[in-house]
């Protein structure tokens, strides 16, 4: 089985690999599913075109999950990555491969966290806004966040700096003015603190990394306290609500009409919209649609959906004043580093427990950092920060 | 979720269970509903909600001209077209 959607050869010294989730003019694009088999866009993600002006070249597409919500790539419809009984993450592979400097991802519910994690690779998520994501998929527009995935921090930071910026194309683009004052009111505190709230669940080896990465930063003069916030231990729940609610709207495009799949079966107006929905849409995707449908119901709307905006407010008021007194917050990215084939395919629903660990960077827009197997979530524009922290781990 | 919900739901979002899913999505529903439960521990009733994470605003950015995609080349993707149209069934009976 390959790691690749379409893998391509390159002249070019400087090479990155993207994966399917941003659109591409020269290869196809699916989202890992079968609604978007044999896609082609009219134009190309801007984080593509500034990569290609900084003179990097793009190598191939690595698969994902569909729509890139899952765990590590488990619903592809074009087939899930196995290293004996573990699930691998594609674009994880492909920088372990030596395919390129970097792989370009798209954030959506943690997936290339948990790769980078599982991998003993760097990943950079950054802050909400600070690259574009116009020529991605939509999926979950107010949290997921092109991010990266390298063998080391300074190819994390060099990739990042090429495609980082403000974009007039995409809405939600910081503007250069603000990230600039961000960037400005940084401040180094040389400390750290472990979030004891979010050591449940993981399993013995994923808590040596974290003690690891403790006593590594200690090691190097950075203080480490430990902080029992509660809060963020909600943010899993919280985001399972927005992600879905965001899903069920943005793959309400997806109709048999215009582009994409259309079934053979079908002799009315519904029945078209209906059956090339149902045939081409996987079943974890499809109760994902349905849960998210729900919590925007009349009956739901206030008790579920309006109450996760309240929660993520809370939640990131929350972890802003925990990062005013230290520069960030260590937590696991994974409950396990190595996925078993007979747990995902038991509970297929498990991308709704494990992202309990990185749904704290998804609703709040922070960036982390993944080094080491664990995360260090920081606060806004602390990028520069985080990765030479990562560097210590 | 019962069952006729559940039926209501998959009409809205135009997807169709076989009894097998639809059991598999009930179970689901539990557990998300317990999970969703547990929020009730945070109080909100004073709290704004937070729809952006970042304090801007969707912008509009400013007009100028520019070369539109060809009607040709939208259609090179659709499942069926006619004459520069997107084929449909009969959407009046």
């Amino acid at each position: 089985m390959s790691i690749y959607m379409m893998k391509q050869e390159t002249a070019e010294a400087k090479a990155v690999v993207v994966d399917d989730m941003f659109l591409t003019t020269d290869m196809p694009t699916t989202a890992g599913s079968k609604m978007l088999e044999g896609y082609n866009s009219l134009f190309e993600a801007e984080v593509l075109t500034r990569l290609k002006n900084a003179g990097y070249a793009v190598a191939g597409k690595t698969k994902v999950g569909e729509f890139g919500v899952d765990l590590l790539g488990e619903t592809c419809y074009f087939g899930a990555e196995y290293e004996g009984e573990s699930l691998q993450y594609p674009a994880a592979l492909a920088v372990k491969n030596g395919d390129g400097k970097a792989a370009v991802v798209l954030d959506v519910n943690g997936a290339p966290r948990r790769g980078a994690a599982q991998s003993g690779l760097v990943a950079l998520k950054p802050t909400y806004g600070r690259v574009s994501r116009y020529g991605t998929i939509p999926v979950a527009c107010s949290g997921e966040t092109v991010s990266v995935i390298a063998n080391n921090g300074t190819d994390c930071r060099e990739v990042f700096c090429a495609m980082a910026g403000h974009d007039s194309k995409d809405g939600t683009s910081l503007p250069e003015s603000m990230t600039e004052q961000g960037k400005a009111a940084v401040n180094k505190r040389n400390k750290v603190a472990v979030l004891s709230s979010m050591l449940k669940g993981v399993n013995e080896e994923v808590q040596a990394k974290i003690a690891a990465a403790a006593e590594q930063l200690s090691k190097n003069g950075v203080e480490v306290v430990t902080i029992d916030a509660q809060t963020v231990a909600y943010a899993g729940a919280a985001w399972n609500i927005l992600m879905s609610a965001e899903l069920c709207n943005n793959v309400s495009r997806y109709d048999g009409v215009k582009y994409g799949y259309r079934t053979k079966n079908y002799t009315n107006i519904d029945e078209l919209y209906t059956n090339s929905r149902t045939e081409a849409f996987g079943d974890f995707l499809k109760s994902a649609i349905l849960f998210g449908s729900e919590t925007l119901s009349t009956e739901n709307y206030s008790k579920v959906y309006d109450k996760a905006m309240r929660v993520r407010r809370v939640i990131r008021d929350d972890m802003a004043a925990m990062l005013a007194d230290c520069d960030a917050l260590l937590m696991p990215a994974v409950s396990t580093l190595s996925y078993d084939r007979t747990l995902v395919e038991r509970d297929k629903y498990l991308p709704y427990k494990e992202n309990f660990f990185t749904a704290p960077a998804s609703i709040t827009g922070f960036p982390v950092v993944v080094a080491g197997g664990v995360q260090l979530v920081g606060n806004a524009f602390s990028e520069e920060l985080l990765l030479d922290l990562a560097e210590l781990v | 979720m019962e069952r006729e919900a559940l039926r209501r739901l998959c009409l809205l979002n135009q997807l169709s269970l076989t009894d097998t899913q639809k059991d598999d999505v009930i179970s689901f529903f539990a557990e998300r509903d317990a999970d969703t439960a547990t929020l009730d521990a945070i109080d909100t009733e004073h709290v704004e909600r937070m729809v952006h994470v970042m304090p801007i605003l969707t912008v509009v950015r400013e007009d100028g001209a520019c070369q539109p995609f060809s009607r040709e080349d939208l259609q090179a993707g659709a499942p069926e077209t006619d004459e520069g149209y997107w084929c449909v069934p009969r959407v009046l009976e």
